[in-house]
């Protein structure tokens, strides 16, 4: 078995990797710029809809689709910690303890982003998007 | 596990000399100017900030003895409004964070296993520009010009139409001089962390302290930018009448606070996340074992770094914002209370399954713990909107965040003081002293803020100068200033121990403590060169492991001790796999003289003397170019090759 993937293998790998660790913290931080900035300005417009979309939908779309994202971040790490987690480390400059260290830190992280995610989603469903 | 001495040099005779005779510097005033040594710089970091946090402590007392009784005409209002701007923005700016940074620039380059920091004349010229900003705004003072806005200059009552002078002048001009400073700190920081760390740290091998002084690094570099644009917006604003903050020519005045508070909320964590380190380094030297759960301790760090930029509108619940508005931000500021909890609980547990040796540095890390977790519980009830809004712009608030400034901060740095002392210095502190300090501190600190919440919640606002009897609020503030007054006893008593162990300590030993980090495996004080050989980490506890420290001693190879120049390794940025030994700057006077440019610029702006400001500009500029013109030296001699 080759030890060295094709270089097209390592970008796939390295992107999935980091975005195990680092997904969820994307799509939250695109949540909350996106969900706030359109709430804030729409409503400073006194408008209820973004274009065609009504406000609500539009806000709908912020919570979900970063959610689904950080889900799937979150299996990525998931994935990468189960993968780590029989290898033997014959040589000691074998990445495989950072690896490990970082998909825990990308599960937890996860876990975390996606909280503040649903919680801003339920806010969603409790208070009018203009209430002052 | 531990020891007392550092392992025998695995490096020859020879080799030593040579060592010394590319790093060492001898004593002179040319050398005080010109040096690039990361030691140097940091306890000049650390010793500056100090003298900083003197003077915004003198200013506290000073509007404690104010308010120690109501009516009171020891000051009047135009000076306290500047005392109480000038004890924020110090404390905040001038103090916590550099002091913070210089033990960063004299512990990070030790504990990963570097000669000196990755940038060692950006480092010079970062504490140059830090000392220059801070005397910028303090000679305002004498002048009756200083900042008089508070430490977040909220327009429009800092615009010139409400607040006319220099005053908010050189708030903003000596911030954003200041920024240049924190800006080139953090980059070297990152820098020096992702690519100087000796060959086997991996990512899951770096310090605590040392992802703590990352992070913040990069919340610095993300959260900074934002202080600096509003800044410069407002000098234009005062200055040459244009309009970011006019809202009848279309400015708006919420930009301030918005862009003020996404650099305010992350600097909070920027001030509190390398002390948070500094407890996560000190534990393991007294509970005798590394901190419990070391990756989730790394979590907490990389996700409160992250988390910090998204709850800055806490800061502005009381601004009319739409409510859901206020919830996406409520969230993450009641979520960012897990990872903080999880670092406490972390410390906890590490006391609980360690063997506790109660000396000073683990009092004030207790006291720290104690504190901390106050200011915390009320940060958390800050997360609730409805909460939020009672209270904001009372005594309440102050409470608030001294405990979490003092507790998170302070009290970690003093612990760090204690600690890293005999490192520093070579010299031990006197037990007695140190517990003596740690007593008035903690009580004084407890007796001065607590009150606060309970006359916060009475209804006294914060930034009055004085008040009227028949509020009832004289008793509980006369506490508090006595209590002012136990805690800079007990900050005196801190010097007088460092002084007292300067002059006439006994010897300190490379590792009094039995730490586990590889600052402990040098000599104390560390030579210019740090480490004759540097190490070959083959584990999270380096200084405890056999392997590691036999790597610098009979395991010592050529490669690792590089005496033929200046040089350290330059290593990969995940796993410390050995790239190539780099060749590291030799002293200069060029930070010196680029500071010295950029504060007859911002001098010079500040009095409207342009064509000044337009010369130092071009030398400004000048000296930068004469400082990166390349070397005519060959590839090998500065390190390009293998």
């Amino acid at each position: 078995m080759s030890t060295h993937p094709d270089p097209r293998a390592r970008l796939a790998g390295g992107l999935l990797f980091w975005y195990a660790v680092l997904g969820g913290a994307i799509a939250w931080a695109l949540h909350l710029l996106t969900g706030w900035g359109i709430d804030e300005l729409a409503c400073a417009a006194g408008s209820e809809a973004v274009g065609p979309v009504p406000l609500r939908t539009a806000l709908s779309a912020t919570v979900v689709l970063p959610a689904l994202a950080t889900v799937g971040a979150l299996l990525a790490a998931t994935l990468l910690w189960r993968r780590t987690t029989h290898v033997v480390t014959d040589g000691e400059d074998r990445p495989v303890g950072r690896s490990r260290l970082l998909a825990l830190v990308g599960i937890w992280s996860n876990l975390l982003f996606l909280t503040i995610i649903v919680l801003g989603g339920i806010a969603l469903l409790v208070l009018p998007p203009c209430q002052r | 596990m531990s020891t007392t001495a550092a392992p025998a040099p695995g490096a020859s005779r020879g080799d030593l000399a040579r060592l010394e005779r590319h790093w060492g510097e001898t004593p002179s005033v040319r050398s005080w100017l010109t040096t690039v040594d990361h030691k140097r710089i940091g306890r000049r970091y650390l010793v500056t900030a100090g003298l900083f946090f003197a003077l915004a402590g003198l200013s506290a007392l000073a509007m404690r003895t104010q308010l120690a009784r109501p009516e009171a005409g020891m000051l009047s209002p135009e000076e306290y409004n500047q005392l109480f701007t000038m004890h924020g923005t110090t404390m905040i700016f001038l103090f916590a964070t550099p002091m913070l940074f210089g033990f960063g620039n004299v512990l990070v380059p030790l504990m990963i296993g570097s000669r000196d920091m990755a940038f060692p004349k950006l480092n010079a010229l970062g504490y140059w520009v830090f000392l220059f900003s801070g005397l910028f705004m303090w000679a305002s003072l004498p002048f009756g010009a200083a900042p008089n806005n508070g430490w977040f200059a909220y327009v429009p009552l800092s615009d010139e139409q409400h607040n006319p002078g220099l005053h908010m002048d050189v708030y903003s001009l000596g911030l954003l001089f200041l920024g240049v400073a924190t800006t080139a700190g953090s980059i070297n920081f990152i820098v020096t962390a992702l690519k100087l760390r000796a060959p086997g740290m991996s990512l899951n091998r770096v310090p605590l302290f040392v992802w703590a002084i990352v992070a913040t690094g990069f919340m610095v570099i993300f959260a900074l930018p934002a202080l600096n644009v509003d800044n410069a917006m407002l000098f234009l604003d005062r200055r040459f009448g244009t309009h970011f903050f006019d809202p009848e020519a279309g400015g708006n005045v919420l930009l301030w606070q918005h862009l003020f508070w996404i650099f305010g909320h992350p600097d909070v964590y920027i001030i509190v996340m390398p002390a948070l380190g500094i407890v996560s380094a000190v534990l393991p030297a007294f509970t005798r074992r590394g901190v419990v759960g070391y990756p989730l301790v790394v979590l907490a760090i990389v996700s409160i770094s992250i988390i910090s930029f998204g709850v800055w509108v806490h800061h502005m619940f009381a601004t009319g914002l739409p409510q859901l508005s206020y919830s996406f931000f409520s969230a993450a500021s009641t979520i960012i209370t897990i990872p903080s909890g999880i670092q406490i609980f972390a410390w906890l547990a590490t006391m609980m399954l360690g063997r506790l040796v109660l000396r000073v540095p683990l009092l004030f890390v207790i006291g720290f713990i104690v504190t901390f977790v106050l200011g915390g519980l009320t940060g958390a009830m800050f997360a609730l909107t409805a909460f939020d809004q009672q209270v904001t712009d009372s005594y309440f608030v102050v409470a608030h965040f001294h405990y979490v400034l003092i507790g998170g901060a302070v009290f970690p740095m003093l612990a760090g003081i204690y600690f890293w002392l005999p490192k520093i210095t070579g010299r031990m502190y006197h037990e007695g002293l140190g517990r003596w300090a740690f007593w008035l501190v903690f009580v004084g600190m407890h007796v001065t803020f607590f009150p606060m919440h309970l006359y916060g919640l009475f209804g006294m606002p914060r930034r009055v100068y004085t008040y009227r009897s028949e509020a009832g609020w004289d008793g509980w503030n006369l506490v508090s200033t006595v209590g002012s007054y136990v805690l800079a006893l007990g900050l005196l008593l801190v010097l007088v121990g460092v002084v007292h162990a300067i002059r006439r300590g006994r010897p300190a030993p490379p590792d009094p403590w039995g730490g586990d980090t590889l600052d402990w495996s040098t000599d104390s004080p560390p030579k210019p060169y740090n480490f004759p050989v540097l190490p070959r980490v083959r584990s999270l506890h380096p200084n405890w492991d056999g392997p590691s420290r036999e790597s610098m001693a009979t395991g010592a190879e050529p490669d690792r001790v590089l005496a033929d120049g200046r040089r350290t390794l330059r290593t990969s940025e995940l796993d410390g796999r050995r790239e190539r030994a780099v060749e590291m700057p030799e002293p200069s006077f060029q930070p010196l003289v680029l500071a010295l440019a950029m504060l007859t610029f911002f001098t010079a702006l500040l009095l409207a003397w342009y064509p000044v400001a337009a010369g130092a500009a071009a030398t400004v500029a000048v000296t930068l170019a004469v400082w990166l013109w390349p070397p005519r030296r060959p590839d090998t001699e500065v390190g390009v090759s293998a």
